[in-house]
C-alpha cells in the first residue's frame, strides 16, 4: 500500500474529527442530532471566503501568501469573523426553531426533522447566494513537502492538521478544567437537576451552539482550503461527521478526533485498495458497525 | 396576623401544581414551615409529594398560588435562581452527577459563589463528610447507594441554604445507613438550617421530626406534631389506607 495514504487519510480525518467534535457537543447536550451542523460547516466556509475576498479588495497586501502557505492574511483574519458570524447564525435558528421546540418539550424526532428543513433551507440559500460553481480561497498552487518514507504534504495540510489537534486539545481542557466546561457536562447529563444546582441552561445551551458553529466553521474553512468549497460541501460531510461522534461516543470530544482519524484513514485506504467509487460506503459501513458492536462508541459511556 | 413575628422560612399558598395544563397533581396545598423547624411529609405513593416539593423548586409547573421563602415571592423564580436565594433541593431519584467525580459534583455547586470562598465551603463541606473527602476524584457514579446520598446532600449543602428540600433520602437504603442519613441531617438541622424531608420511612422521619405533613391526593389532609403523630390511628389510616401499621418499615 502506497505510504501516502496515511497522510491523506489524517487529512481528511482532523477535519472529519473537527466537525464531529461540534456535532458530538450539540448532540450530547441538547439531545439531538442536529442534521443541520453540516451547513453550519458550509455557512462557516463561504462566510470566510466572503470576508476574505472583501478584506483583499479593501488591502491586496491581505492577499500575498504568509511564508510557504497558499494564503494571505485575509483568511485568518475572515476565519476569525466567519466564526462568530457562524456563531450567530446558530443562535437565530435556535431562536427561530429549536428553542421553540424546546419550549413545546417536542420529541426528539420532531427536532431531527426539523434540523433536516433548516438544512434544506440554508443549503438552499447557499445555494442560490453563491451558485453552484466551485469556489476557491486562492489560486496559488503548493508544492508538497517530502515528509519522509515516500509521504508527501503541502504546508496548508500540515498546518491543518495542527490547527484540528489544537483545537481538539484547547476544546478537551475547556471541559474538563473550567466552570463553563462543567457545567456543560453536567446538562449533558441532567439537564434538571443542572438547573437545581444553579446552572442556567438556557446560557449553557448558548455556550454550546457558539462552540460547536465555531468549530463546524474551521472544519469548513479547511475544506475549503484543501479541496474547494461547494454549497454542498457540508452535506457530502455529513455522514463521515457522523459516523465519527458515534464511533467516538456521542459526548466525547478525544472518541470524536480519534474516530475521525479512523474513518478518514478507512476513507483512503478504501480508495486505494478497492476504489474511489467505494469512499461513501466506507463512514456508512463503520456506523452501522458500531451501532450494531458498540453502540457507546469507543470512549463514550454506556447509556445508563 | 401578629405585626412582629417574622415570616416562615418556606410557604405556600394555595399552590396548584402539575405536569399538564389541565391536570393538577399538587391540588390547593397551603404549607407552613417555621425557621429552624424539621418537617416530614407524608403520604402513599402517587399522593403529589415529589410534585409538591418539585414545584416548590422550579422543576414542576405551578398552575396558580404562590410559593415564599422567607417572605419573598418565589413562584415564578427558574430553578436556577431558587438556590442563589437559599432553597437547596435534593431530588428523589438521579440526584448526583455520576459521570462527574465527587469533587467536580461539589464544585460545580460551588460555581455560583464567589470565586475567593468556593474552596472554603468545600473544605468545611468535605470535613462533615470525611468518607466523601477521602475520595474527592472518584467517579459519582462508582458510589455506593448511602454514599450518593451523602454527596447529593453535601452537594446541597455547599451554598449554606437557609432552607434543604429532600425527596424520599432513604429510598432504596438499609436500615443501617437510613439511620446514619438521617442522624447526619438532624445535626444538620440542629445547627441552623430548616429542612423539609419527604418520606415513606415514617418510623424513623417521625423520630428525627419535629412535626408532619400528611398528603392525600394532592392535598394536605392531616397535620401535627412529630411525637403524637408517630401514635395516631388517623396516620394508619390516611396513609395505609386499612393495612395495619408497621407495614412501611424496611422499605
Ligand atoms: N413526570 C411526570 N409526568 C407526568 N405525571 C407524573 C410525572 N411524575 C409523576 N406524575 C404523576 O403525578 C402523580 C403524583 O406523583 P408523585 O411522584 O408526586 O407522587 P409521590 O407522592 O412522590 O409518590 P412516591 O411516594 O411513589 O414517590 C402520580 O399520579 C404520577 O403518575
Ligand atoms: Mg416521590
Amino acid at each position: 500500500m502506497n505510504p501516502q495514504v496515511l497522510v491523506d487519510g489524517l487529512i481528511a480525518g482532523a477535519m472529519y474529527g473537527l466537525g464531529a467534535i461540534g456535532v458530538t457537543l450539540t448532540y450530547s447536550i441538547l439531545r439531538f442530532a442536529n442534521f443541520a451542523h453540516s451547513e453550519l460547516l458550509t455557512f462557516g466556509a463561504y462566510a470566510a471566503l466572503a470576508l476574505s475576498s472583501a478584506l483583499g479588495v479593501l488591502s491586496a497586501g491581505l492577499l500575498a501568501p504568509i511564508g510557504p502557505f497558499s494564503f494571505g492574511w485575509s483568511l485568518p483574519l475572515a476565519a476569525i469573523a466567519a466564526m462568530a458570524l457562524t456563531g450567530l447564525l446558530a443562535l437565530a435558528v435556535d431562536a427561530v426553531l429549536f428553542g421553540r421546540l424546546r419550549v413545546r418539550r417536542s420529541s426528539i424526532i420532531v427536532m431531527v426533522m426539523a434540523s433536516f428543513g433548516a438544512a434544506l433551507t440554508l443549503r438552499s440559500l447557499l445555494e442560490f447566494v453563491f451558485t453552484s460553481k466551485p469556489a476557491y480561497f486562492t489560486r496559488e498552487l503548493q508544492i508538497a513537502l517530502p515528509l519522509g518514507g515516500g509521504m508527501r504534504a503541502t504546508p496548508d495540510q500540515l498546518l491543518a492538521l495542527a490547527v484540528a489537534v489544537l483545537l481538539v486539545v484547547a476544546v478537551h481542557l475547556l471541559l474538563t478544567r473550567t466552570a463553563i466546561g462543567r457545567s456543560m457536562r453536567a446538562v449533558s447529563e441532567n439537564q434538571a437537576l443542572a438547573g437545581v444546582v444553579g446552572v442556567d441552561v438556557r446560557k449553557v445551551i448558548r455556550v454550546v451552539w457558539l462552540l460547536g458553529a465555531a468549530l463546524a466553521c474551521v472544519a469548513g474553512i479547511m475544506a475549503g482550503l484543501l479541496v474547494q468549497l461547494r454549497p454542498y460541501m457540508g452535506f457530502d460531510l455529513l455522514l463521515p461527521l457522523f459516523a465519527a461522534a458515534i464511533l467516538g461516543g456521542i459526548g466525547s470530544v478525544p472518541g470524536a478526533m480519534l474516530a475521525g482519524l479512523i474513518v478518514g484513514l478507512a476513507e483512503a485506504g478504501t480508495v486505494q485498495l478497492i476504489g474511489a467509487e467505494w469512499r461513501t460506503a466506507v463512514a456508512f459501513v463503520i456506523l452501522v458497525l458500531v451501532l450494531l458492536l458498540r453502540p457507546q462508541g469507543l470512549l463514550g459511556r454506556p447509556q445508563a | 396576623m401578629s405585626t412582629v413575628a417574622p415570616p416562615p422560612a418556606l410557604a405556600t399558598q394555595a399552590l396548584v401544581a402539575g405536569y399538564e395544563r389541565d391536570l393538577p397533581i399538587v391540588r390547593g396545598v397551603d404549607f407552613q414551615v417555621a425557621a429552624g423547624e424539621l418537617v416530614v411529609i407524608l403520604g402513599p405513593n402517587g399522593a403529589g409529594k415529589s410534585t409538591l416539593v418539585k414545584a416548590i423548586a422550579g422543576l414542576v409547573p405551578i398552575h396558580s398560588g404562590h410559593a415564599f421563602l422567607a417572605g419573598a415571592d418565589i413562584t415564578r423564580s427558574p430553578v436556577q435562581e431558587k438556590v442563589r436565594h437559599g432553597l437547596a433541593f435534593v431530588p428523589q431519584t438521579e440526584n448526583i452527577f455520576a459521570t462527574l467525580s465527587i469533587q467536580e459534583n461539589l464544585q460545580l455547586a460551588a460555581d455560583i459563589l464567589p470565586r475567593r470562598v468556593q474552596a472554603e465551603r468545600i473544605a468545611e463541606v468535605c470535613d462533615l463528610f470525611p468518607d466523601l473527602a477521602a475520595r474527592r476524584s472518584a467517579r459519582a457514579g462508582n458510589l455506593s447507594g448511602g454514599q450518593r446520598q451523602m454527596l447529593a446532600v453535601a452537594r446541597a449543602l455547599i451554598v449554606k441554604p437557609s432552607v434543604l428540600i429532600l425527596d424520599e433520602p432513604s429510598a432504596g437504603l438499609s436500615p443501617k445507613i437510613v439511620g446514619e442519613v438521617f442522624a447526619r441531617l438532624k445535626d444538620i438541622n440542629a445547627a441552623g438550617i430548616t429542612i423539609v424531608l419527604v418520606e415513606q420511612n415514617v418510623k424513623a422521619a417521625l423520630a428525627i421530626a419535629h412535626r408532619a405533613v400528611i398528603l392525600v391526593e394532592g392535598e394536605l389532609r392531616h397535620e401535627g406534631p412529630a411525637a403524637t403523630l408517630a401514635e395516631d390511628p388517623i396516620v394508619a389510616q390516611l396513609y395505609l389506607g386499612a393495612a395495619p401499621a408497621g407495614q412501611e418499615e424496611g422499605r
